[in-house]
């Protein structure tokens, strides 16, 4: 596997972890009888996810990953539908497109 | 049962209003303090190095703004869904390119301000949907 292939399998990991990330924070006001657990599990989660996503950074230029990195509104948006019954709503699957492309633009040319 | 729902309520309240607004703001902050943070460290990464970081006011901000927009998200969270917030968080970025410009004296290219564009259509077809859908009943735990 060559030295870009494992940094966008890093990215891709790390815009997973965030997504799963985020799903923790959202459970904590799901469910504020557990408030505790679950904001400690997200916040034990983005450490991990800063980490993989350091460990990409050794393999990709930053513009490559931050534009890579775009794929967790994707993941968050995806996780929200399957484990938080979130409406996922074919305009929202629009903005989401249109975020994704728009901030890889930005960080592509960063 | 999602037929035997009320209809969830669409656009902004004031409270997720300013709660993103501040996320907002905090994170263009972190951005660029953490930026002008970094160029003070060695470049080659090191234990010493980030004893010395924590040794950094900048830093300390830095840590400090986190765990503030930390509190500020978990309010935006309980007044609307993950998939509705979370892609505002994108509006970042923009804020971050420009404060760069101002205040970095970075130059800005033409395909950023497409893509800036781009991230403010994507947010306008958000906000004109549903902001909290999910249920607890509804959600596994």
């Amino acid at each position: 596997m060559t030295q870009t292939a494992v940094g966008v399998l890093l990215v891709v990991l790390s815009s997973l972890i965030e997504g799963v990330g985020e799903m923790f924070f959202k459970k904590s006001r799901l469910q504020p009888q557990r408030q505790i657990y679950w904001v400690s599990l997200g916040v034990s989660v983005f450490v991990v996810q800063m980490a993989v996503y350091t460990a990409a950074l050794r393999f990709l230029a930053v513009g490559a990953a931050f534009a890579i990195a775009s794929l967790s509104f994707a993941f968050v948006a995806l996780l929200s539908k399957w484990f938080l019954r979130e409406e996922v709503t074919p305009i929202k699957w629009l903005g989401i497109a249109l975020i994704m492309l728009g901030t890889s633009l930005i960080g592509a040319y960063a | 049962m999602i037929g035997s729902r009320t209809p969830p309520p669409a656009g902004f309240p004031y409270k997720v209003a300013i709660g993103l607004a501040l996320i907002i703001a905090m994170d263009t902050f972190v951005q660029l303090f953490w930026k002008i943070a970094a160029a003070t460290l060695p470049e080659t990464p090191s234990l010493e190095g980030i004893s010395l970081a924590f040794h950094q006011p900048l830093f300390l901000l830095v840590v400090g703004l986190m765990i503030c927009q930390l509190f500020v998200w978990l309010m935006v969270l309980g007044e609307a869904d993950l998939s509705f917030a979370q892609p505002f968080f994108s509006l970042s970025r923009i804020t971050v390119c420009l404060a760069s410009v101002y205040f970095l004296q970075e130059i800005i290219a033409s395909a950023q301000i497409v893509g800036i564009a781009l991230v403010c259509a994507g947010a306008w077809c958000i906000s004109r949907t549903a902001r909290n859908t999910a249920r607890e009943g509804d959600a596994p735990s």
